[in-house]
């Protein structure tokens, strides 16, 4: 069976071609308006006075853009500090890439607007029905007192990612796995101090990555003015942050971590090397 | 009267030996107490920040106490050294060795664990090596007093004349607070920072923060500054420009401090913080900028931020 041609063969070319400029010229203006994010951990998300876990801040490729990611809002944010406004971006507009976001905002012109307040390093604004905050990590309220290895990395995404980040030595690694002893190990930190932000992702890393169940490790987040105020880490003397107690047969053998020097993996490798 | 039949009834070699350890304890001190206040003077500003970290003092009047005391402890070295009213300069720097003593003590009660600052800001020890160093300086001041007795005047002595010592203690005092009030402004960065052509990241004590990799041009900065948002608009225009390479600043300030800035400024290039007591040794003042490529040092540039020009041209050397 013959199929009629509706256009001679070259009104169908010149058709097509207008049909791909129509296409290429639709398609040019969100490509050129994508950006991408990568989350930034120095941030942390307050919505409605809580820090919801999947509540992420990202750092855009595109000067003075920032993206926020709230799961419970409808909406994608993005923060656009030379427009000062934070936009609402359709979902169906973020996608994910590489670890980060590709977010179109090209499409986002007449899109809901939210003004921003800024108080300090803090950025406050209402969006949708929630009041959100973006606060640097080390102002969050601090933890304080005893607290699980696990408890902790769910609540400071900036020690989980700073974790998975580190590469300890294996063969200190290798050291610290197979020492014999039972060790008791008492960290004091702050989840305020930045040199603790520094160096306690890499302790967790070495701990996590030694698996020695001989190893007992007892978290204990300092508060602010702890020299002042009573608590364990007056009884153990405690006078900088982090300070890493390292016991065996209830001795202090050693403390690390209040002032520069090797790795953790290192230091505590050093120290259980001459125990034997 | 017992204790001057004491001293008779000493054996000579002992009190040769006391004559010796005294005129040690003075010399030893007098090194000591000039080393300190030269070594500060090269950074009064670092020192004043020292000396309000304790929280007696605020900014205001550390500042203008720094270069005096610098000038007075320079004065006190060169006096001892040169044997001038001896017992006098010994007691004067025991006392103030007690006091440096009982403040650390105080600051160590308090939870401070910061150098003290006393040998400037190039010199780090705890509070607790600070104050076992200050005991025994004490020691050798004892010693210079000991060993040394007013002489009484004879009345038929011809009047006082300033003797050659006094005039070289109190040259020293006029050109100390000369050095400690101008040093600032001096190029003298090169000779007093760690910061120099040629030192790799690690010398520097940066490994990790700045890209081994590629060619960077690094700021450091004080985020808190008020000139620091000119400097971030300097340096937008520099990022922007092609040919230039990419720039990253590293700053002592807080996260709180950082925060604000990037609000703020909006700044097109990368923040990252380092811990004070690391940059401390790469600057007297801030800002400062250097060239890194292929994780060394590739040129210093003091002053203003360097213009697209300078930065463009060194890309090409």
């Amino acid at each position: 069976m013959r199929t009629r041609r509706l256009l001679p063969q070259p009104r169908r070319l010149a058709l097509a071609a207008l049909l791909a400029a129509v296409g290429f010229a639709v398609a040019l203006p969100a490509r050129a308006d994508a950006i991408r994010c990568r989350p930034m951990w120095d941030f942390s998300i307050e919505v409605d006075g809580s820090y919801p876990k999947e509540a992420l801040f990202y750092q855009s490729d595109s000067r003075g853009k920032y993206f926020i990611d709230i799961p419970a809002c409808k909406s994608g944010l993005l923060l656009d500090l030379f427009a000062k406004k934070i936009v609402a971006v359709p979902r169906t507009l973020v996608s994910r890439v590489d670890g980060g976001l590709q977010v179109n905002d090209g499409a986002s012109t007449g899109a809901t607007a939210y003004a921003y307040s800024l108080d300090g390093g803090i950025i406050q604004f209402q969006a949708e029905d929630k009041k959100v905050r973006v606060v640097p990590a080390l102002q969050r309220p601090p933890l304080t007192g005893q607290v699980s290895f696990d408890d902790l990395l769910a609540d400071r995404a900036e020690y989980r990612e700073g974790m998975k980040l580190y590469r300890p030595d294996a063969d200190a690694v290798a050291v610290i796995g197979k020492f014999a002893k039972p060790i008791e190990i008492e960290a004091f930190f702050a989840t305020w101090c930045p040199h603790c932000k520094e160096y306690m992702p890499k302790f967790l890393r070495v701990m996590q990555d030694a698996k020695n169940p001989r190893i007992k490790l007892t978290l204990v987040g300092v508060p602010k003015g702890f020299s002042e105020t009573p608590g364990p880490w007056k009884e153990h003397n405690v006078t900088g942050i982090p300070t890493i107690i390292v016991m065996i047969d209830g001795k202090e053998i050693n403390r690390m971590g209040a002032g520069p020097g090797p790795g953790p993996e290192m230091e505590l490798a050093e120290t259980l090397k001459a125990l034997r | 009267m017992g204790e001057a039949a004491g001293e008779l009834a000493r054996p000579p070699a002992a009190r040769r030996v006391l004559a010796v350890a005294s005129r040690l304890g003075r010399v030893g001190l007098g090194v000591v107490f000039l080393a300190a206040g030269l070594l500060k003077a090269f950074d009064p500003a670092e020192f004043a920040h020292q000396m309000s970290g304790y929280g007696l003092v605020g900014p205001g009047i550390a500042a203008v106490a720094a270069p005096l005391l610098i000038a007075f402890e320079t004065t006190l070295g060169a006096a001892l050294l040169v044997g001038f009213s001896t017992r006098a300069t010994s007691a004067v720097a025991a006392g103030l060795l007690v006091a440096f003593i009982g403040l650390e003590a105080w600051g160590l009660a308090k939870g401070r664990t910061e150098s003290c600052g006393c040998f400037g800001a190039y010199v780090q020890r705890t509070p607790g090596q600070v104050i076992a160093e200050d005991l025994l300086f004490v020691v050798l001041a004892a010693l210079s007093f000991r060993g040394t007795r007013p002489r009484p005047r004879d009345p038929s002595s011809p009047p006082l004349r300033p003797s050659r010592a006094a005039v070289s203690v109190i040259a020293v005092a006029a050109l100390s607070l000369a050095f400690a009030l101008a040093s600032p402004s001096l190029p003298i960065d090169a000779l007093v920072t760690g910061l120099s052509v040629g030192r790799s990241l690690s010398g520097l004590g940066i490994e990790g923060k700045v890209p081994a990799e590629g060619r960077h041009l690094v700021a450091l900065l004080d985020l808190a500054d008020p000139g620091a948002p000119a400097v971030a608009e300097r340096l937008n225009a520099l990022a922007g420009r092609a040919g230039a390479p990419a720039i990253l600043v590293l700053t002592p300030s807080s996260e709180e401090e950082k925060a604000a800035f990037l609000w703020s400024a909006v700044p097109a290039f990368e923040i990252r913080t380092v811990d004070r007591t690391v940059l401390k040794r790469l600057y007297r003042r801030l800002p400062r900028f250097f060239v890194v490529d292929g994780g060394r040092v590739v040129s210093i540039l003091d002053g203003a931020p360097p213009g697209p020009e300078d930065l463009i041209s060194l890309g090409a050397s």
